[in-house]
């Protein structure tokens, strides 16, 4: 038997497909090569370890079906993804909106209200910015009278504690 | 019950799932060894029966076709796990060694019966068959390890018959190169002269 048909052999089948007579042609001639022993012995192994694994089982919890209708029921429930998305994009929208017309009562009529009511402010004072700029000379005439008003009042007191 | 759960009957369908879900458990063991991915492949297998029952025309067993949802519900999982690094020797626990060294020795067989040496070899496969594909896995478990025919694993899958022949063959060597390699030294020049 050449070494490559028994390395086909063992890579064609199973290992547990192998009956006894192919068994011991392969045994036979791996006792004279070492390459094919090797694989012989490495196929053996593994059909072993495959085995043991598929002995290995897990059995239900008493509790599966229950969770598992749960579950069911919970996905039935689900709002479809669409129908998610277009809710949120409804609220960004609402909120977008709300933001916009915030921003334009802040930057038309707010500020036009506080210019009225600086004018109003101004009047009421009798003076506005404009006037106590370009009254400069009645101010310094008031301060004039003033300075007058002190001298008047200190004259008076000198003659009076004389 | 098939009829009554397509019709919307919760009750049948909560039926289906009681009787079938050891079947459906076992079988997705065969892939993972969790409890808890077991059962989370088991509870996505029903999901999907559940919304594909229209597709089930009953002239197959419901047996057959929750398998064949099983395998390719466990095939996907699989593919979206990533793949683990080559497993070498000295990666192996002491019980892994003596288990290789036990299975080159002449009492092999008869020592290898107790539950305690197969939980550790059901371990050691796992590992190895962690570093091969989804596709080589699934060949593997079923064919080498369930005696599965070529036919019921093309059934399973979907695959053709030749590509499940190729992908065995391939699987075949693929696993005997990775425990050809743990077995490294173990493997003597006396096995040999056996």
């Amino acid at each position: 038997m050449k070494e490559n048909h028994i390395i086909d052999l063992l890579e064609n089948r199973s290992f547990a497909s192998l009956n006894e007579g192919e068994r011991a042609a392969i045994q036979a001639h791996a006792a004279n090569c070492l390459s094919c022993a090797r694989a012989y012995e490495a196929t053996r192994v593994a059909s072993s370890l495959l085995r043991a694994r598929a002995s290995e089982t897990v059995e239900p919890s008493p509790f599966f079906h229950t969770r598992v209708m749960a579950a069911l029921r919970e996905r039935q429930n689900e709002v479809p993804a669409f129908k998610r998305l277009w809710q949120s994009a409804g609220a960004l929208v609402s909120s977008m909106t709300a933001t916009v017309a915030l921003l334009a009562v802040f930057s038309f009529i707010i500020p036009g209200t506080q210019t009225a009511g600086t004018a109003q402010a101004s009047a009421s004072n009798g003076y506005s910015a404009e006037e106590v700029i370009l009254n400069q000379n009645d101010l310094q005439d008031e301060q004039a009278s003033d300075a007058q008003v002190l001298t008047t009042l200190y004259s008076a007191d000198d003659s009076g504690t004389r | 019950m098939a009829q009554l759960a397509r019709a919307g009957d919760e009750s049948a369908f909560a039926e289906i799932v009681r009787r079938y879900s050891p079947r459906v458990f076992r079988f997705a063991s065969k892939f993972f060894r969790q409890r808890s991915v077991v059962e989370e492949a088991a509870q996505e297998v029903f999901m999907k029966a559940f919304t594909q029952l229209g597709s089930f025309e009953g002239r197959g067993s419901m047996e057959g076709w929750l398998t064949r949802i099983t395998t390719n519900t466990c095939l996907n999982m699989l593919r979206s796990a990533k793949r683990r690094p080559e497993l070498a020797s000295a990666d192996l626990s002491d019980d892994e060694s003596t288990w290789l060294e036990n299975q080159l020795s002449e009492v092999a067989a008869e020592r290898h019966r107790s539950s305690e040496r197969s939980f550790v070899a059901a371990d050691l496969a796992d590992r190895v068959l962690e570093n091969l594909s989804s596709d080589d896995r699934v060949v593997l478990t079923l064919i080498d390890g369930e005696d599965a025919s070529v036919k019921e694993v093309a059934e399973l899958t979907g695959w053709s018959e030749s590509k499940v022949k190729v992908q065995a063959f391939r699987a075949r060597r693929r696993m005997r190169a990775a425990v050809e390699k743990l077995l490294g030294k173990q493997l003597p020049p006396a096995v040999a002269g056996r």
